[in-house]
């Protein structure tokens, strides 16, 4: 390349197989994303993310952590938002995938046996709003709460994931097939059978209707499809 | 918040159910509950018309559903406000470092003068006292003895003067003083030492 040749390159020359490397070498302008505007996503999207995110975590420093790094992969991966799913379903779906990695790690386990930051079946119980009820129906329903709560850490991973974002996040079933990248009637049966865990543990009939309910069947969570 | 109720008398809807309910049973199946329960408040399931209708005329079963959401609705609405807290509580740590790119040149910008000033005024307090106090610090020994030298300094030097006249004035120097007259000085000490002596001797 000649001196001058040199003096008159410049980055938007570069291009990759006839591509231009620089998108301003083309003359257009970047492809514009909802993923843009970054302040409203996380304004808009965070509380919502952690909330998940604490619910399957059980720990509020990892919740904390991993919403970060859920804003931080949506920012990076932008461009691949094809807008096919709502921006909620997508970072949900991050945040899922997220999650999912980091339980499977042998360090998560061991220190949420210890971390000081583990969330207390208490102190969910006991957020309930006040709706100016009795003090008895209050405990009642505290122990309702903690009843699903601990029930909920019991299922398994696939079944806590989607019964939470069915009950937590009030997804359709079509956007936690989305999220979670199953079968529609895939998610249903995971859903079913976490619900018959939580409604046998923690709402037993009133009385004995075992003829009715004959054609149920026995559950763990340790069931898989 | 288990129903109260009386199980009322069979329906039977196992002739006509498609979603399984039980030939002569009275009330609807666990799937159906469950189905009931997982689909959406308001959202239409031609597949479970016939369980709906069933609810409107069997109290048990709709006592019994209505439960199951009370308690999956106090499930959510306790996470969501446990997690509302937690969020808040954590929010000041987080919400920083989600500060909008596009801003931060912006509030630079027009901060920058209050970052130079924070900045100089932080230098100041730190190393301002440090100076004020290495200067108060090593000197100290040195102006104390120049203050004793210089507080009188006229008198000083007439007293050393005096002293000087004095021992050239002096015949014999105050240490030769001794050798100046002996006799006096020995005979002194030796009546005395006589004395002494004499005094013992009578003892």
């Amino acid at each position: 390349m000649a001196p001058e040749e040199i003096q008159n390159f410049s980055a938007t020359d570069l291009t990759l197989g006839g591509v231009p490397l620089d998108d301003r070498a083309s003359g257009e302008k970047y492809r514009s994303t909802p993923l843009d505007d970054l302040d409203g996503i996380v304004a808009l999207y965070q509380p919502r993310v952690f909330r998940f995110l604490l619910a399957t975590l059980r720990d509020r420093d990892s919740a904390e952590t991993l919403t970060q790094e859920t804003f931080l992969r949506a920012w990076n991966a932008r461009d691949s938002f094809r807008e096919d799913c709502s921006i909620a379903t997508w970072l949900i779906r991050i945040a899922l995938n997220l999650a999912r990695d980091h339980t499977r790690t042998g360090r998560f386990r061991f220190w949420k046996r210890v971390s000081a930051s583990a969330v207390d079946v208490s102190d969910v119980a006991t957020s309930i709003p006040n709706h100016e009820c009795s003090a008895e129906a209050q405990l009642i329903a505290q122990q309702q709460v903690a009843g699903i709560w601990k029930t909920v850490d019991g299922l398994s991973e696939r079944q806590r994931s989607i019964f939470l974002l069915r009950f937590l996040e009030e997804m359709e079933i079509a956007e936690i097939a989305t999220v979670t990248g199953l079968p529609v009637s895939t998610v249903k049966s995971h859903l079913y059978r976490a619900l018959a865990i939580v409604r046998t543990q923690h709402n037993p009939p009133p009385r004995d209707l075992g003829s009715r309910r004959s054609n149920s069947h026995s559950l763990t969570s340790k069931e898989t499809l | 918040m288990t129903p109260q109720l009386v199980p009322q008398q069979h329906v039977d809807l196992g002739a006509t159910n498609p979603s399984g309910a039980q030939s002569g049973s009275s009330h609807l199946s666990e799937e159906q509950i469950d189905q009931l329960l997982a689909r959406r408040d308001g959202a239409i399931a031609p597949d479970l018309a016939l369980a709906e209708a069933h609810l409107l005329v069997c109290e048990y079963c709709a006592a019994e559903l209505a439960s199951l959401r009370d308690s999956l609705t106090l499930f959510r609405e306790a996470s969501d406000a446990y997690a509302e807290s937690q969020f808040l509580h954590q929010a000041n740590l987080i919400r920083p470092r989600w500060t909008a790119p596009s801003r931060r040149p912006a509030l630079s910008h027009l901060f920058a003068p209050a970052y130079w000033f924070a900045a100089a005024a932080m230098l100041m307090t730190t190393f301002l006292p440090m100076q004020v106090l290495h200067r108060h610090t090593l000197p100290t020994p040195q102006p104390a003895a120049v203050a004793s030298v210089t507080a009188s300094p006229v008198q000083s030097d007439e007293a050393l003067l005096n002293d000087v006249n004095s021992e050239i004035s002096a015949s014999v120097p105050s240490s030769m003083q001794a050798l100046a007259d002996p006799t006096t000085d020995e005979s002194t000490v030796s009546t005395d030492t006589n004395e002494t002596t004499s005094t013992q001797r009578k003892n």
